[in-house]
């Protein structure tokens, strides 16, 4: 069907419309970070720096210990995906295909833990974390993170493991694999795009997490993630927004990066032509 | 190649019995179908035989091997799927190859059979594609190809058909027949579709709630049925039957005596079936009018459908029964509600029990 003018000139509005809100931070956040401390205070507003500070960025980097902060952030976030994954497809795996008795209660508890606030769980964590002795070392994060990751993982996993038909493992086995051997070799493989935005949805949990690093981390510098680095840029009594800008442009470059390297995986329609 | 002996196997979950206790053995290279409306157990019964699910009760001996608990990869079988279950991430090369692989055979090996597999049921040209770029009827080849190219000692196939065209699933059917007499593996086929069951068995296992109705040769179930249920399932139109008395050899029927040239002990209420196609217009052995309620043509052969005192809906029927059906040689018209004569030779009746349903 042929779209009418006002239908194209809908579409259009609608697709710049969200562009723009969507772009607009990332915009200012540029704008913030390349104006001079005394043109961000100016009334009304330039929408461009007259003279962009460019050189920001090395300052700030040369400043701030930002490359241990990002390596720090991404030690955490990717020791969280690595654990709330295997965990959630093992889970997710089980809850779709095995009927077993209260397995969708189960399931369901699983999902409330989602519900409770992370800020409420955060006393429990540090009694436990205290208690091993655990306070100051990353493996809080990693832990904390997939705490919140994992019930929601699991029923995102378990809803993509639902719409494979549970025949094409039915013929691995015939074909000799084992129920495991079943499942990585089908399953996984055509779970592809559910696992990559899974995947990437807790890597930018984790990443962007400042509540359980300020409480678990805040006595150990050498430990801070990213987000907790640059909220120590923030002064007594003066704050250079334009510094905390530059750093938050090197804080957003990986989520980016990743989001590009996992892009390919995120398409839909991989079960295409198992069934008739 | 193998037979199979399915001894006293059973299935039930809890207290609900899906299958109650199934033997069958099937000979080295037979082609065995396993019929029944929906929830009868027939699709239980092939899970069971390939090691999908576990039998509550009875082994499973394939060959001279016990296989009742060894893992479907175990059993040297190769089962096609309803929905075909082809692998979506493989191209048709892998999908064909992937049980060879799984078996650790040997890269150029894998390639000269799936080669082969490939050439009989015609698919070569596709071999590089990913099943999503197929029609159905190639998905359906490819789903074959994936069960021949192991050589197994039997085909386990579970409705393969059911989801092509009526022109396509005609055209397999046939195809499906002729790869069997090729290639002579042992197979067992389930379906729904009595038709299928009567063109392509070398022996047709009718089941109903969990039992084994009737085991016979197609045209032995169409002519000898067993019960009500078997006469009712073979044949299209289906059975007429009509609830009626028989005393001391004289059935009452269609408003008459009829004399029943076999003899028979039996006296009480019985149901008389008569298949429509035994139905003439005009005079018969036994005459009767009618007037026709509906007449449906197809061409020089029409269905007419009728209300006689007695009628019976079939086990298994929703109920939306018009009647009786005559199914008569007639190229001109026929009136709807003008009265006709039609007859029927009495020898051509088949009767059962009217409690047990059991043929008399």
């Amino acid at each position: 069907m042929r779209r009418t003018f006002a239908q194209s000139l809908a579409l259009y509005a609608t697709v710049i419309f969200t562009l723009l809100m969507i772009l607009f931070p990332v915009y200012w956040l540029l704008v913030t970070a390349l104006s001079t401390t005394d043109e961000l205070y100016r009334l009304p507003p330039t929408f461009w720096p007259a003279d962009p500070q460019w050189d920001i960025f090395a300052r700030v980097w040369a400043a701030k210990p930002i490359l241990m902060w990002l390596w720090n952030s991404m030690l955490a976030a990717v020791g969280s995906v690595a654990l709330s994954m295997l965990v959630s497809v093992s889970a997710g795996y089980a809850l779709s295909r095995y009927s077993m008795r209260g397995g969708a209660t189960m399931g369901l508890f699983v999902l409330t833990a989602k519900m409770l606030p992370a800020t409420l769980l955060v006393i429990p964590l540090f009694s436990i974390f205290s208690s091993f002795g655990l306070i100051g070392s990353l493996w809080t994060l990693v832990l904390a993170h997939s705490t919140m990751i994992i019930p929601f993982a699991t029923w995102m996993l378990k809803g993509y493991f639902d719409t494979i038909p549970k025949e094409l493992e039915q013929a691995a086995m015939v074909d000799g694999c084992s129920p495991i051997g079943a499942m990585v070799r089908v399953v996984l493989p055509i779970a592809t795009p559910g696992l990559a935005a899974t995947a990437l949805y807790a890597f930018v949990l984790s990443w962007a997490d400042y509540a359980y690093a300020r409480t678990f981390l805040v006595n150990s510098p050498d430990n801070w993630t990213a987000n907790l680095g640059i909220t120590t840029m923030q002064g007594e009594y003066v704050t250079y927004w334009n510094d905390i800008s530059a750093a938050s442009v090197f804080i957003a470059l990986p989520i980016i990066a990743i989001y590009l390297f996992l892009e390919r995986y995120l398409v839909g329609g991989l079960t295409a032509g198992a069934e008739k | 190649m193998a037979n199979i002996s399915i001894r006293n196997v059973s299935k039930s979950y809890g207290a609900l019995n899906v299958l109650r206790p199934f033997s069958l053995e099937i000979e080295h290279g037979e082609f065995v179908v396993l019929v029944g409306p929906s929830g009868c157990g027939k699709s239980t019964m092939l899970k069971i035989l390939a090691g999908l699910e576990p039998a509550t009760e009875g082994q499973i001996f394939i060959g001279d091997r016990e296989v009742t608990d060894l893992a479907p990869g175990d059993r040297d079988i190769a089962m096609v799927f309803q929905n075909y279950a082809l692998y979506p991430h493989l191209t048709v090369r892998q999908n064909i190859g992937f049980g060879l692989k799984m078996r650790g055979t040997d890269k150029t090996e894998i390639d000269r059979r799936v080669d082969d597999a490939a050439r009989i049921l015609e698919v070569t040209p596709y071999l590089d594609r990913k099943p999503k770029d197929l029609s159905g009827g190639q998905r359906q080849r490819v789903a074959l190809g994936r069960a021949i190219v192991r050589q197994p000692q039997a085909f386990l196939m579970d409705e393969p058909l059911s989801n092509l065209d009526a022109k396509l699933r005609v055209h397999m059917r046939a195809e499906i027949g002729a790869l069997h007499k090729r290639i002579g593996v042992t197979t067992v086929y389930v379906t729904h579709d009595q038709v299928e069951a009567m063109t392509m068995a070398d022996r047709v296992v009718i089941m109903q709630g969990g039992l084994i109705q009737q085991i016979a040769a197609p045209d032995e179930l169409f002519n000898n049925p067993a019960n009500l249920f078997v006469a009712g399932f073979i044949g299209s139109p289906g059975m007429n039957f009509l609830n009626a008395e028989l005393r001391d050899g004289q059935l009452t029927a269609f408003g008459q005596q009829i004399s029943l040239p076999r003899a028979t002990t039996h006296q009480g209420p019985v149901v008389v079936g008569l298949r429509p196609e035994h139905l003439t217009l005009g005079e018969g052995p036994v005459t009767f009018s009618v007037r026709p309620t509906l007449v449906e043509s197809l061409g020089s052969e029409k269905y007419v459908y009728f209300e006689a005192e007695g009628a019976r809906i079939a086990d298994g029927e929703d109920g939306k029964s018009k009647g009786l059906i005559a199914r008569v040689s007639h190229s001109g018209t026929l009136p709807r509600n003008e009265e006709i004569r039609l007859g029927f030779d009495p020898a051509l009746l088949y009767l059962f029990d009217f409690k047990t349903g059991e043929r008399l």
